[in-house]
């Protein structure tokens, strides 16, 4: 049999009848793959993930719908519509991973590294096992060649405080626990670095055999010559800068239950992963894909910290396996807090150089990164060589591990470090200029990807600096808050703001199947998460406006990986630019077999019906025909499409942007912040829903709050212990300390870099926040601050320094 | 002992350490109350005993006897939802939804004592609650929106009842 003619790429363009009205006649499937040219199936397409740029190999789609433009008619896209699982939240009735209940489940938990560095001499679970209703326990010995956090799951050798040494599994969560604090274990200790000073010291205890710094590193990048620019240079600035080790903090700990059924194995995990989990999984214990079920519904937040299986997913099968009983292991608040990721700490020294009206000639970052036990190297560096035009940049990363747990994403990892040091240097290089900080970022703005040599598909920051400081009165609030201290009172205000870049393009590959049932119901099915960003809502609300659907009939199905077809992580912002269009695409094919069934059934052609809120009309008559009676009368008759993610445009940046304006007041005896007013401008071309997405902005804006005010693992640098793992001492923002914010987003479709036009946005809030509360903080105190969080200790020691 | 739980009464064999929050979430199958912290730092657990928010965390069972307990299951009057539930989400004062029972519990308990809370009232009320994905500001909007409601409708019961 000939092989089938394929098109070279995605047929972009347009679907029968798309240009005229969303709702008209469609027919993308088989014919347009039928179209004249050269056989070419698979391609190559890069697509950037937290700042990592992959080259993904990608089935190109069949056809490609032209995307929708900037005035496109659509009804529920772009519309204010509640979030569609809201009900089963405040009911109560979401079920979250430690919801679940199994018949005869039972509970694990960890024996945890009481020291940083060491070995353990005795572990004797007997006293433990001995107790009425401990059912059995899990050693190394139980899961070889399984990992966790960068060392064998159960070493012996400990590498981090907190670092798992043994599971116990009881009848209930609390006697597991209990049972867990009667193993005897014995440790012997040996010397630790938990501090980069301490990692770096001649001398140091090896965290790792091949030595406390990666090879291959410091990491270093450049263009143009920064030596050069710099002495040729009219002004030159210099601050240091030091960020804090933040942790993720979600409501809901990590957490999976686990349980099997001969040799099929089903796992529920509060993920942002479900077949990543799969992966997983299935390597760790040397299972086939298809013996291993990921689910997940509902889970409380991950912000980074849930891509990958860890010791509780590996937990829980382990056991469930051994005892032949379900299992659900869920960390409680030390664990989570101890050994569950976190955004490292960074010390980074910048330089600025420019010409006396503020044209910057070169960037110089030199960054040290307190990486932990392992991670993967997030780059504070990239933002440096990103979001300002200057044709000389340098960027040197050191990052160092310690005998801290590893580091893991963290919303917008690396890029938020890295933007404190640019973003506040910036306002000392406007200072030492006398220019406007707005001012000094709008004449150096970049328009395009230098590093690369790329344009962006679209970048709307000029208008997020124009909306976002006619909206916060810069130029007014400047002035009141510089006229407010001349008065020379205890509490002193200043403003400051920044900028944002964040790669938010997404990519293949992502999947979609979209059922039409026989009473006009339809389910949306996609491998994807829901964070609580919204991603139910949105990918209902594209599958109805293309499929001429009611929002109300649209349901979706996600996170199950035997149900839902492949859909990536909820990682780097791309869910909605790598999912949406993929959900568009199964929609329309699923319309386009639904027309050509109506038009059997009303004996036209299918080029003369649209539908509309579940109704399919034919255009000069008044018949019509509701998708229920539709698929009454089919039957049983499936109609079924498909969609998938097509390629990215070539040589061309994807990226969110956003300006954000802070005010604060300073009370220069306490040294208390207290943030009167954010205001956040973002550009992440379409928005599908805005309310969701404003949601989210203010989100990541209230994170960046207190990564700028208050979040900061503390280690006692002796013991080499963290000193608050709890959510009292690890202090994350709470409904008292938020201002008045602002967050909106400008008008904006990006027909470059999707059919549907969006862009992401999960990240792009977080990362401008601190810089434009430190920089108003050292608006007001006429203070260059350099260390995070601004604690009130830190501003006292800054006031105190200043005098 | 016996345990009132959304005006349902259950016969329990209870051990001293038992939590509330224990009870309610793994003998009673009432999974809407959330285990965030286990000590009292995060709100997650807030359920109502005799109208006031306690948390369920750091309750004892046993000390419950005789006092009628509340939890989300229980908010709603059948299938009509509580105006708090109904303001939540016109508002869209949640994310993950994890700690949106607590914050709905601890909300009614506010407007329970202040009926007609300003914006710093709801701050300061509501800060024993947290939240990570930080509804905060929407959720300010909808504790106040929901407190017009409820005034709204016992105005209206007033105007009713005297017509």
């Amino acid at each position: 049999m000939p092989p089938r003619k394929r098109t070279v790429g995605p047929t972009r363009g347009k679907l029968p009848g798309h240009d005229t009205e969303p709702g008209s006649a469609a027919l993308p499937d088989a014919a347009a793959g039928e179209s004249a040219g050269p056989t070419k199936r698979f391609a190559s397409t890069k697509v950037e993930i937290e700042g990592r740029e992959e080259i993904k190999i990608v089935e190109l789609p069949d056809f490609e719908p032209a995307p929708w433009g900037q005035d496109e008619p659509l009804a529920i896209v772009g519309q204010r519509v509640a979030r569609m699982d809201a009900l089963e939240k405040v009911t109560g009735r979401a079920r979250y991973t430690a919801d679940l209940h199994r018949g005869a489940m039972l509970h694990a938990a960890f024996v945890r590294a009481p020291v940083p560095s060491g070995r353990v001499t005795q572990l004797d679970l007997e006293p433990a096992l001995a107790l009425p209703g401990v059912r059995g326990a899990l050693v190394a010995a139980d899961v070889p060649g399984v990992m966790h956090g960068g060392a064998p799951l159960f070493d012996p050798v400990i590498h981090w405080a907190g670092q798992p040494l043994a599971a116990l599994c009881a009848d209930t969560p609390e006697l597991a626990r209990r049972a867990c604090a009667v193993v005897v274990l014995e440790v012997q200790a040996s010397p630790h670095a938990v501090t980069v000073q301490a990692a770096l010291a001649p001398g140091a205890p090896a965290v790792r055999p091949s030595g406390n710094i990666p090879k291959g590193q410091p990491r270093i990048a450049q263009r143009g010559d920064v030596e050069a620019a710099r002495a040729g240079a009219h002004v030159v600035v210099t601050l240091d800068v030091r960020t804090p080790c933040a942790l993720h903090s979600a409501m809901e700990p990590h957490g999976a239950a686990a349980e099997w059924m001969g040799e099929d194995l089903s796992v529920w995990e509060s993920t942002q992963g479900i077949f990543q989990v799969r992966k997983d999984v299935a390597r760790s214990f040397k299972l086939p894909l298809n013996r291993v079920r990921v689910m997940k519904d509902y889970m409380g937040g991950g912000f980074g910290a849930k891509n990958y299986a860890g010791a509780h997913t590996y937990a829980a099968v382990a056991l469930a396996r051994k005892l032949g009983r379900p299992v659900r292991c869920i960390l409680d608040r030390d664990g989570e807090q101890t050994d569950a990721g976190n955004r490292a700490a960074t010390v980074q020294q910048v330089t600025l150089a420019a010409r006396g009206d503020g044209t910057l000639v070169s960037i110089e970052a030199d960054t040290t990164i307190a990486h932990g036990y392992s991670g993967w190297f997030a780059s504070p560096a990239k933002i440096y060589h990103e979001l300002y035009a200057c044709p000389n940049v340098r960027t040197r990363e050191t990052f160092v591990f310690l005998n801290t747990g590893a580091m893991d994403s963290f919303r917008a990892p690396g890029h938020v470090e890295g933007a404190f040091g640019l973003e506040r240097a910036m306002d000392v290089l406007a200072r030492r200029l006398g220019m406007d900080p707005l001012e000094l970022r709008r004449h150096n703005s970049a328009t395009r990807d230098q590093d690369k040599g790329r344009p962006y598909s679209a970048k709307h920051l000029d208008q997020c600096y124009s909306e976002g400081a006619a909206r916060f009165g810069w130029t007014h609030r400047r002035v009141e808050a510089a006229a407010s201290r001349t008065h020379g009172g205890r509490l002193r205000r200043g403003v400051g703001m920044s900028s944002q870049i964040w790669g938010a393009g997404g990519g293949p590959p992502a999947y979609a199947t979209v059922r039409v049932n026989p009473d006009g119901t339809i389910d949306v099915l996609t491998g994807t998460q829901d964070l609580g960003t919204g991603s139910r809502t949105i990918f209902a609300q594209i599958a109805a406006e293309s499929l001429g659907a009611r929002l109300a009939d649209v349901r979706t199905v996600l996170g199950d990986t035997e149900r839902t077809p492949y859909a990536g992580n909820s990682w780097g912002s791309i869910t909605t630019a790598s999912v949406g269009p993929a959900v568009r695409v199964a929609a329309l094919q699923a319309r386009a077999r639904l027309m050509e069934a109506a038009a059997e059934l009303l004996a036209v052609d299918a080029g003369r019906l649209t539908a509309n809120e579940s109704i399919v009309r034919v255009d000069d008559d008044e018949r019509t025909m509701t998708f229920a009676q539709i698929g009454k009368k089919l039957g049983d008759v499936m109609i079924i499409g498909q969609g998938s993610r097509g390629a990215n445009p070539p040589d061309t940046a994807i990226a969110a942007f956003a300006a954000q304006f802070a005010e604060v007041e300073v009370d220069t005896e306490t040294g208390h912040v207290r943030v009167l007013q954010i205001t956040s401008a973002h550009d992440s071309g379409r928005i599908v829903n805005p309310t969701l997405a404003e949601s989210q902005l203010e989100g990541g804006i209230i994170m960046g709050l207190g990564y700028a005010l208050f979040e900061e693992r503390v280690l006692d640098a002796q013991l080499g212990l963290p000193l608050n793992p709890t959510l009292h001492d690890y202090k994350i923002p709470t409904i008292a300390d938020v201002p008045a914010i602002d967050a909106f987003f400008v008008r904006s479709a990006d027909t470059v870099a999707n059919h549907i036009g969006a862009r992401g946005i999960a990240e792009a809030p977080i990362i401008p926040t601190a810089p434009a509360i430190a920089n108003a903080v050292s608006d007001a105190l006429g203070v260059e601050v350099g260390e995070i969080p601004l604690t009130p200790w830190r501003v006292l020691a800054a006031i105190d320094g200043s005098r | 002992m016996r345990l009132t739980v959304n005006a349902e009464a259950h016969d329990l064999a209870i051990q001293g350490h038992e939590t509330l929050l224990m009870v309610l979430r793994d003998r009673l199958q009432l999974t809407g109350t959330k285990l965030g912290c286990a000590r009292g730092e995060c709100g997650a657990c807030t359920v109502l005993v005799d109208g006031r928010g306690v948390y369920g965390c750091l309750t004892l069972a046993a000390g419950c006897e005789g006092q009628s307990i509340t939890t989300i299951e229980g908010m709603a009057s059948g299938e009509s939802l509580h105006p708090l539930q109904h303001a939540f989400i016109e508002h869209d004062a949640l994310q993950c939804g994890y700690c949106t029972p607590g914050q709905l519990m601890a909300a009614a308990a506010l407007l329970s004592r202040q009926p007609a809370p300003s914006a710093d009232d709801v701050r300061r009320g509501m800060s024993g609650n947290l939240c990570r994905c930080g509804t905060y500001p929407k959720i300010v909007r909808a504790v106040q929106a929901a407190g017009i409601a409820i005034r709204d409708r016992a105005a209206q019961g007033e105007v009713d009842a005297s017509a």
